[in-house]
């Protein structure tokens, strides 16, 4: 009987108002919640991506008010694709980012697992001296590595001098430039990347290299067999902060190149820079900005998707 | 750095100082006047300019002058995020190749009747000309730089050379004899020139092309196909190709400083073109040895007659976004720092704080009252040359233009194009860009 009275249309109807309450409520504490977080990536993430691709769709010199812009339609985009500086920007920035990749992700693989497995006295502070780079401006830093990248009378040309090498003309050469960028880029970066890999093999129960070392496993086999592929959410996380670091490089390009010599430095970050703010063609350059968005999320998603069939 | 954020937030910053734009005073048409004035001087200079500044605002009680200074490298993007709002800078020191865009987008004001008579009165014509568009003076000329050979007269006495080049075939012979070699490796340079800077290496490749008869535009035209501008990027092949020239001892930096100096100034760079403004960095880089520094006109071409150095000029300009009882102010303060009573002997204050940075004022008063300084021998030379010089052409387009050029200039130089190949693409190039431009 009581249940039977539980089932009556009436209390069905009283039951069915206060889970509707509950969800009603719930919906108002969801936005309630969410509202602050929303209203700032609303303010700060997509109207400026709105207002990027308004733009992208305009002339602008930058002089004049917003609602002064001159419509051109898809124009700039049209531009990009019959001109060579978006394609020359985008092969540069693309090496780049290979570059800077290829070098990271197995060195901060290495120097985290170098940090974070012998037991050593020195390992906090070695964790700090290579983190303490990534804390230092940029802007500082690149002026420090101009001279030291000085050709025949910089510090570095000094060292190969002193053991009988011709030394690059780093900076100062086509073929070296973008490369002196991307050890620089590695230098500062990779104490951020390796502090990223102690984390993670933080997350391994110590457990399992007990009974690996129980079946018989060495370092290698540890490393390959339990290291790595329980490290794979943490590497994966670094290859896409690493991929987005590297190709919004700028200060050091804006420093110490100016994204020469003959173009051999000029990345996407600093075509935008140059176009919107030497050229007078904020339009063009929104055009490129909104590109490299796209290009951006194409790249993360395919680095999501490999990473997310593999595991 | 956001990407997708920078242009936007400058967007957006523009949109909100248009907005938001204008101090309190703003709407107190003749009540007290905040003016602001935009430079890229350096410490010393910009405390000269306070000091005139609070000479006028003695003078004149109702007027605060707020002076702000940015790096060379930030001035351009300072003026397009602040320019269009009404509470930007009210005054700013601009290159002259930066002017038609301003004119035509109103920041830069026309000057009132009082400022183009003293305009007139006071500077050489070809100078207010200069400023002059859209039918209207738009500021106050203010220094004038111009190209000359510069040379290491020691390493000319090492060399046994006696006299510096006055001809292509001349330099080309000089700077072979000027360079050295430690085996197979250059240790010193004969010629240099400068590279991963616009300005850099574009003037100094301009003056060998005007000494050749050359130019780089006819009116919007360009003429970079022309024989006699295609031999001056044969000239940079060939000093290239005989060692004389070292692409690896180029490049500047974003402060236009660098490699290209340090190599001058440690003697290991026996020529370079290069503006009179670079005394006063000489003269620091080198201490004792700044007295070994020799300058001469350019060389002239074989399709030449003369040196023709590139020159160029910065000016003062008014906001034309400003409420324009503060632009009246800003006018009278400009009149104030170019006349002859807010300097020393004679001189107005701009001529005196562009004289202590070894620039060429460009007031006719000013180069009378600063007559001694301008004997000394290096900017003596700058001087004698400043009738042979051609203005760099001042279009619409024109930064992107120059940057076209520098392109083509240094794949020359690091042997990327031949000089013909160059030539060709930057012809394309600048046309594409004066006609985008709306040249």
């Amino acid at each position: 009987m009581t249940v039977g009275t539980r089932s009556t249309p009436a209390v069905r109807a009283a039951s069915g108002r206060r889970a509707g309450a509950r969800g009603v409520s719930r919906k108002a504490a969801t936005i309630a919640f969410l509202s602050p977080a929303m209203a700032v990536i609303g303010v700060f993430v997509a109207v400026p991506i709105a207002l990027t691709f308004w733009i992208s769709l305009h002339d602008w010199s930058m002089y004049t008010p917003l609602s002064e812009m001159s419509w051109r339609g898809l124009g700039n985009y049209r531009d990009l694709l019959a001109g060579q500086e978006f394609f020359t920007a985008l092969r540069n920035t693309a090496i780049y980012v290979l570059l800077v990749l290829v070098v990271t992700i197995p060195l901060a693989l290495a120097l985290g697992m170098l940090l974070y497995f012998p037991k050593s006295a020195g390992k906090g502070l070695a964790r700090a001296a290579l983190f303490s780079t990534y804390v230092v401006p940029a802007i500082a830093i690149a002026i420090v590595w101009g001279a030291l990248y000085a050709p025949d009378y910089g510090p570095i040309a000094q060292a190969f001098a002193a053991v009988g090498l011709d030394a690059p003309a780093w900076l100062s050469d086509p073929g070296t430039a973008l490369v002196s960028l991307v050890v620089f880029h590695v230098w500062q970066m990779i104490g951020y990347y390796t502090i990223l890999v102690i984390a993670g093999l933080t997350q391994i129960p110590l457990d399992l290299y007990e009974a690996a070392r129980i079946d018989g496993a060495g370092f290698w086999r540890q490393t390959v067999s339990v290291t790595l592929p329980l490290l794979r959410r943490t590497t994966t996380f670094i290859v896409l902060i690493a991929i987005i670091n590297a190709i919004q490089v700028f200060d050091p390009v804006y420093i110490l190149t100016q994204g020469g010599p003959a173009e051999s430095t000029t990345v996407l970050s600093f075509a935008i820079q140059r176009s919107a703010f030497q050229y007078g063609m904020a339009g063009q350059a929104s055009a490129m900005a909104f590109s490299l968005l796209l290009v951006l999320i194409a790249v993360a998603g395919a680095v999501l998707a490999a990473m997310r069939r593999r595991s | 750095m956001r990407i997708t954020g920078v242009i936007s937030l400058g967007a957006a910053l523009a949109l909100t100082l248009t907005a938001c734009g204008g101090s309190g005073d703003a709407g107190k048409d003749g009540g007290k006047q905040t003016i602001s004035f935009l430079t890229h001087w350096g410490p010393e200079q910009v405390t000269a300019l306070k000091a005139a500044a609070s000479a006028f605002e003695k003078k004149n009680p109702g007027v605060t002058v707020e002076v702000r200074a940015v790096p060379f490298a930030n001035l351009l993007s300072t003026l397009r995020t602040q320019g269009a709002s009404p509470g930007g800078p009210t005054i700013a020191g601009i290159y002259d190749l930066w002017l038609p865009e301003l004119v035509r987008d109103g920041l830069a004001a026309p000057a009132p009747a009082a400022a183009a008579a003293d305009l007139k009165a006071n500077w050489p014509a070809n100078l207010a000309e200069g400023v002059t568009k859209q039918g209207a003076a738009r500021g106050y000329p203010n220094e004038v730089d111009l190209y000359a050979l510069n040379y290491n007269k020691k390493l000319f006495a090492e060399a046994g050379v006696a006299a510096p080049p006055k001809t292509w075939d001349e330099l080309v012979a000089t700077a072979a004899k000027l360079t050295r070699r430690d085996g197979g490796k250059v240790t010193q340079q004969g010629f240099g020139v400068i590279t991963s800077w616009p300005a850099g290496v574009v003037h100094p490749w301009l003056s060998l092309v005007g000494s050749n008869g050359g130019a780089l535009l006819d009116g919007s035209t360009p003429k970079l196909d022309d024989p006699k501008v295609v031999a001056a990027a044969e000239l940079y092949a060939r000093l290239v190709k005989e060692g004389s020239t070292q692409s690896s001892m180029s490049s500047a930096n974003a402060n236009t400083t660098g490699p290209y100096l340090d190599n001058f100034v440690n003697g290991r760079t026996g020529m370079i073109i290069m503006a009179n403004w670079w005394q006063s960095a000489l003269k620091e880089a080198m201490g004792a040895k700044y007295g070994d520094v020799g300058v001469a006109p350019i060389p002239v071409g074989p399709g030449g007659t003369a040196s023709a150095p590139v020159s160029y000029s910065w000016l003062t300009v008014v906001n034309g976004k400003a409420p324009a009882a503060r632009q009246d102010a800003a006018w009278k303060f400009l009149a104030f720092l170019n006349g002859p009573d807010s300097g020393r002997n004679g001189s107005s204050a701009m001529g005196d704080i562009l004289m202590s940075m070894g620039i060429l004022p460009s007031r006719t008063g000013d180069l009378t009252a600063h007559q001694g300084d301008l004997s000394d021998p290096f900017i003596a030379a700058y001087v004698a040359e400043l009738p042979n010089a051609k203005p760099f052409p001042s279009v619409l387009g024109g930064e992107a233009m120059s940057q076209a050029v520098q392109k083509h200039v240094e794949n020359v130089v690091f042997g990327k194009e031949t000089a013909q190949e160059a030539m060709a693409a930057a012809q394309k190039e600048v046309a594409d860009v004066l006609t985008k431009a709306g040249a």
